[in-house]
């Protein structure tokens, strides 16, 4: 049996989501924005396996299947991204989300 | 036991690396390539923690899909796939930003019990058993937001939209 600490794991999976929450903050180009959330959302993700993987008797599969529910959501949220992506560029002929302000009053 | 760590500090050291590097590189196509290293490493930490299910999910739905969907709306949305991207500066506020959200999260692991504890390992089958049965409800909710996802993309991407 591996014996692992979770201090490590919690500690990535914080750094992860800090770098997700960066690139959300500083980037303006649409694709690397949500190249950021799935940094983020994979950090959650990683909890989740994480937590599953140190719980005891069998409630760890709750986690596991929770982290398989949300790679699921994750990869709709990048098919729905990408439509938003191809209808801003046929609109505005860029993908810069600082140009996408035609919802503003 | 060892060896274990020893691959847990390389595979966490890649997985920031090269996502601090898909962020920072001024070409999208080589976004795209480091951000497929991060998938693959994290599919590894997976591997790494007893979960081979989720692995191979991650491998399949992320290192594949997701990538090459992202690299298909890099492609579609400019003239030349290697054209830079125009430099936007790093202000302090969303660095500062992302260390406090950082600090705030490793001081919550603070609070955690500091002890090694022996990792789990589960049988892919029983897996699959709990996903479909206790969560099955989830799963058909899913089902219902990938369905709503693909209708509202298509209805998105459609020709002749006003």
């Amino acid at each position: 049996m591996t014996q692992l600490a979770l201090t490590g794991f919690l500690g990535l999976s914080a750094a992860l989501f800090g770098i997700g929450i960066f690139g959300i903050l500083t980037r303006r180009n649409f694709i690397l924005l949500l190249i950021s959330i799935e940094i983020a959302m994979n950090a959650a993700i990683l909890n989740f396996v994480y937590f599953a993987a140190f719980a005891t008797g069998t409630n760890g599969l709750t986690g596991q299947s929770i982290a398989v529910i949300l790679i699921g959501f994750a990869a709709t949220e990048v098919a729905v991204g990408l439509a938003i992506v191809l209808g801003l560029n046929r609109l505005k002929g860029t993908i810069n989300v600082a140009r996408a302000t035609d919802l503003k009053l | 036991m060892i060896l274990e760590e020893l691959a847990f500090l390389a595979l966490a050291g890649v997985a920031i690396v090269t996502a601090v590097a898909a962020l920072l590189v001024r070409e999208l196509v080589h976004t795209i390539l480091w951000v497929a290293i991060f998938f693959v490493d994290l599919s590894a930490i997976y591997f790494l923690l007893d979960a081979p299910f989720l692995g191979v999910l991650q491998l399949g739905v992320y290192a594949g899909a997701v990538t090459i969907l992202l690299l298909f709306g890099i492609m579609t949305t400019r003239k030349r796939i290697f054209s830079r991207e125009a430099a936007t500066g790093i202000g302090p506020v969303p660095l500062a930003l992302a260390l406090v959200t950082f600090v705030f999260l490793v001081s919550a692991v603070g609070q955690l019990p500091q002890s090694t504890t022996t990792l789990q390992t589960y049988d892919p089958t029983a897996l699959s058993v709990n996903l479909f049965s206790t969560n099955g409800p989830w799963v058909l909710l899913l089902g219902l937001v990938m369905l709503a996802g693909v209708s509202g993309a298509i209805y998105l991407v459609r020709e002749g939209r006003e």
